[in-house]
């Protein structure tokens, strides 16, 4: 299996205070001169469970997203990459980990600062035909995926769940033992 | 970071390998063809300007900021794509661009729901757009995502084809047909025989413009909105004297929104059944014929018709349809409008449930329609600005699957219609609407506002329409349940820009886009445009009463309401008042609500709706509304690529005969295309392509290369004589190097000719080239 179209979520702590008007400030301050390639800030806080504020770029996609009815930021990499798939994850999930330090020390933010959880984050592979959710799926990603979280959060140190509904995508939920800090875990696996 | 190919991933072959034995061939073909116009495109091989209109025939269109630049608010910036490549002139190949999927008369399956959603999420960005053509439409999508795409939807039964570009667009149609109480019959089928006979068909290839289609079963309603289309189909039905009901259609021609309107003129008012497809290829075929192909502002059927007067251009249209050979097709589909009857799921109720939820009866009110059929109701479900996330989509199939058999209808409001919900049932598919966000009462009512794609995603936005539409109804939605009636009924629609894709028209409160100088700032504005009739099938237009600044909108849509509350006499409607009270006086009432502060103080007025950045006009692109005027000449060209480039792969994999029949195919594809400047009805018949090449071209030496001269056609006759010989791979290997120098020579020959070095006339009216006999 070539695992591609990797995305991450990572769950807010203070969902409540999220204000999407002010996401959409910050992000679209991201933009100019931003090394990545950036195209616009779309507003979708009109409609539930999905996307609500979405920086939309050319490799990846971030946004503050309700996918779930669970707000959190999606790290959404959107062309294939090069690479093994142990080296896949690892660089996506690091992508997504710094995003989430990026926001969480952005002084743009005020009442609605976001604050994450780094020990509950999502792992989405965004091709039904690449990885149809299915049990011999996870048995073919666990390997690697383990490899990398090992790193994040030490052998044994998490516990993986793949939710099952057979029309979402293949995804597994990540849940850490103990309360893991962001800067630690970029840490490990940069 | 590396850039892989998406076209050729291994997930686009994975749906390439698995679907491909299932769509129809037709559609695997476009498809397929498509593909390799990709990767045509991506060696070099394709033009821009006919690469953008190849994509735009199959729903591809382009979006805001895909030619590399934005404007941040301070300067314009270069957004850094990392290809050079085009996929059209001044778009870029690797920007977002968005989809137009076509639904035929709105119908949509459970299982196509959940297909759309599933695309929505691999290839979007999980939202689903209802458009107010009752297509949906997916943005930020890569273009080389689009042959995935477009077999998963093929899969299900859903073409892209002719969803933009100079084609027949999606051919709408009421959303209750075949439940309305006052329908005159089911249109339906009529409207899908529609689509399904001129899909495709040779006739609408070469139009200068966007040709739309739209069906009502009855007059007066405002469903169909038959008065604002190139070509709208009311039906009607008339007794006959010996007692039975003979069925046909009002027939009208060259309305239109857009920057100018045009009200439809009446072709005739009764057009039998068995008549209407062939006086629709009729007209099809003198707009492709007469209608203006280079000056694209004036290129609608509207601007003939009007040029011509309706009188001449009925004449013309009967003297088409007299020299049609007939077609079965024009009457094989009355045979299967059965098929478009639909039954219910569950058994009828008796009455619509009482409960002590006043939500629920509000809800009832607004969003719940009585059908014909006793006992059974349509619901619409309301979507904001036309919106639904993947999520809410597959939930929404599943309530479709649960209490209704494959009912599902969107509607040019941008919501959905559920049909056929037992009255019994209705109170669950309230909750379990709920339970999703999607119970939300007022459709069809002053919140249920109607917003084009403006400066979100469209390139000829110039102020945000769905912005102001969100502030508007977020504004309204809290005061709804007290409004009164009159006011609650009120429909409020804005577009981003004059083309009216936003059908601001035909609301009674109607808004686009402008900008503005105030004191040498530019401002962001909407023109208001008053009393527009959405009833009558979009029976009237409103007037044009002044420009508003963006951020003073609300409070001048509130004032407005409460001076026609307050003014209105009995039973006046919008429209009434307005004309009665006058423009001038509305406005100088409104003007203390609808001025600018000055720059300093109060900046907020100089940023629209839904940005941070500092009002600009420069983001504006080229649009694509109308698509590339490609002749039918530079598509048989560009097949005639197509066809040598799998020769040549299929010589490269040993298959020699494939190699030589096909660069065979290519070269008559090249020589048919070229043809098709004198004779657009040219067959496919091998030997009368040869001969039509050979006098119009050869004999006339319009193909002589000014170096050459006849060396490259005899390439093609060669070929042509020995095109059933069975060849060794060193002759397959010749005569793939022939047709591929002939193909260049057609190329050069269409270059020559199109800037008249050869004086011969090109279009189908151009009497037969042997007049020529200039030496290029
Ligand atoms: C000169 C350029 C254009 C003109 C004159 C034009 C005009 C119109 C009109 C009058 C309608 C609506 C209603 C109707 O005919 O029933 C429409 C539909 C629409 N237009 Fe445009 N349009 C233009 C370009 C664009 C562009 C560049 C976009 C953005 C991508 C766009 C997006 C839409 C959408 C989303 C719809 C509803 C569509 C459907 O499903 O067919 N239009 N257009
Ligand atoms: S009305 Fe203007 S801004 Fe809106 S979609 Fe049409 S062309 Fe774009």
């Amino acid at each position: 299996m070539n695992l591609q179209y990797l995305n991450w979520k990572i769950h807010l702590e203070n969902p409540a205070q999220a204000e999407p008007d002010e996401w959409f400030k910050v992000l679209s301050t991201w933009i100019p001169d931003a090394p990545e390639i950036f195209i616009d800030v779309a507003d979708y806080k009109h409609v539930p469970d999905g996307p609500v504020t979405l920086l939309v770029g050319h490799y990846v996609n971030y946004s503050l997203d309700a996918t779930g009815r669970q707000l959190g930021l999606l790290y959404d990499y959107k062309h294939p990459m090069d690479g093994t798939n142990e080296e896949k994850i690892r660089s996506s999930l690091l992508g997504l980990l710094r995003v989430a330090k990026r926001l969480e020390d952005d002084a743009g933010f005020h009442a609605g600062k976001p604050k994450f959880k780094a020990g509950e984050i999502r792992f989405i592979v965004n091709s039904r035909a690449i990885a149809p959710n299915s049990p011999e799926t996870l048995e073919a990603v666990k390997p690697d995926l383990v490899k990398v979280l090992e790193k994040a959060f030490g052998v044994g140190g998490f516990t993986l769940d793949r939710p099952a509904d057979p029309r979402q995508r293949f995804s597994v939920d990540v849940t850490a033992k103990g309360t893991p800090v962001l800067a630690d875990l970029i840490k490990r696996l940069a | 970071m590396k850039d892989l190919d998406l076209v050729s991933s291994e997930s686009a072959q994975h749906w390439k390998k698995t679907l491909s034995d299932r769509l129809d061939p037709k559609w695997r073909e476009d498809i397929d063809n498509f593909e390799t116009d990709i990767l045509l495109k991506k060696k070099g091989k394709i033009e821009d300007r006919v690469f953008a209109e190849t994509r735009l025939r199959m729903g591809a269109y382009g979006q805001r900021y895909d030619n590399g630049h934005r404007h941040d608010g301070v300067e314009m910036k270069n957004i850094p794509f990392p290809t050079d490549l085009n996929k059209g002139p001044e778009t870029k190949w690797d920007a977002p661009g968005m989809e137009r999927i076509k639904l035929p008369w709105g119908g949509m399956t459970a299982d196509q729901l959940d297909v759309m959603a599933e695309l929505a999420e691999e290839y979007s960005d999980s939202i689903l757009h209802i458009t107010t053509r009752q297509d949906i439409q997916l943005h930020y999508i890569h273009i080389e995502n689009c042959p995935s795409m477009f077999r998963r939807l093929a899969a299900v039964n859903i073409t892209t084809r002719e969803a933009c570009g100079n084609s027949v667009r999606n051919v709408t149609a009421c959303p209750i047909a075949g439940v309305c109480r006052e329908e005159a019959f089911d249109i339906t089928g009529y409207a899908n025989a529609v689509f399904k006979y001129l899909l495709g068909h040779p006739d609408v290839q070469d139009f200068g413009r966007k040709f739309k289609i739209a069906l009502s079963g009855c007059k007066h309603n405002p469903c169909g909105l038959t008065n604002i289309h190139d070509l709208g189909l009311t039906a009607v039905a008339r007794p006959q004297p010996d007692g039975t009901v003979k069925r046909g259609f009002e027939y009208v021609v060259g309305g239109g929104l857009g920057a100018v309107t045009y009200d439809a003129k009446l072709f005739s008012d009764f057009v039998p059944e068995e008549e209407v497809l062939a006086l629709t290829q009729a007209t099809c075929r003198v707009y492709a014929r007469l209608g203006e192909k280079k000056k694209r502002h004036r290129a609608r059927i509207k601007f003939l018709v009007a040029d011509m007067g309706i009188d001449k251009f009925r004449e013309a249209v009967l003297e088409e349809r007299a020299k049609l050979p007939n077609d079965p097709r024009w009457t094989d589909f009355l045979a299967t409008l059965p098929k478009f009857e639909e039954k219910p799921l569950r058994e009828a109720g008796k009455g619509i449930p009482k409960t002590d939820d006043a939500a629920f009866d509000f809800w009832c009110l607004t969003n719940v329609y009585p059908q014909k059929q006793d006992g059974f109701v349509t619901v619409t479900i309301t979507l904001p600005m036309g919106d639904i996330t993947s999520n809410q989509a597959r939930a929404l199939s599943d309530i479709a699957r649960k209490y209704v058999k494959d009912t599902m209808r969107t509607t040019v409001e941008q919501n959905i219609v559920m049909r056929w919900v037992s009255e019994a049932d209705l109170y669950n598919v309230y909750n379990d609407l709920k339970l999703i966000d999607l119970a939300e009462p007022g459709a069809a009512s002053i919140v249920d506002i109607t917003a084009c794609p403006g400066t979100d995603t469209c390139k000829l936005g110039v102020s945000s329409s769905r912005g102001l539409a969100a502030e508007l109804r977020t504004r309204l939605a809290v005061k709804f349940v007290e409004m009164d009636e009159a006011v609650r009924n009120l429909r409020i629609k804005v577009s981003g820009c004059f083309n009216s894709c936003g059908q601001q028209h035909i609301a009674d409160i109607g808004f686009y886009g402008i900008s503005r100088n105030v004191a040498g700032y530019i401002v962001p504005h909407f023109q208001m445009v008053l009393g527009g009739q959405f009833t009558n099938n979009g029976g009237s237009y409103g007037l044009a009463t002044g420009g508003i600044a963006s951020k003073a909108i609300p409070a001048v849509v509130d004032k407005l309401l409460d001076m026609y509350l307050k003014g209105k006499q009995k039973g006046e409607i919008f429209r009434a008042w307005v004309e009665r009270t006058g423009k001038g006086v509305i406005m100088q009432s409104l003007a203390d609500v609808s001025a600018v502060p000055a720059y300093d103080t109060d900046k907020s007025y100089y940023t629209d709706w839904g940005s941070v950045r500092e009002y600009n006009v420069k983001d504006k692109g080229m649009g694509e509304c109308a698509g590339e005027v490609v002749s039918l000449t530079e598509f048989g060209l560009k097949a005639a690529d197509r066809e040598i480039f799998d020769a040549q792969l299929k010589y490269d994999t040993g298959d020699i005969k494939a190699a030589g029949d096909k660069a065979y195919k290519a070269m008559l594809l090249a020589a048919q295309g070229l043809v098709k400047m004198f004779n657009i009805d040219i067959s496919e018949d091998p030997e009368k392509v040869m001969a039509e090449f050979r006098e119009r071209f050869y004999d006339s030496k319009l193909f002589f290369d000014p170096i050459a001269g006849p060396t490259y056609a005899n390439f093609y006759f060669g070929g042509h004589d020995a095109r059933n010989e069975i060849l060794d791979k060193e002759k397959a290997g010749r005569r793939l190097k022939e047709a591929q120098i002939f193909l260049e020579a057609c190329h050069n020959c269409n270059l020559r000719m199109s800037m008249g070095a050869n004086k011969g006339k090109v279009g189908i009216l151009a009497d037969a080239g042997s007049k020529s006999d200039s030496k290029a």
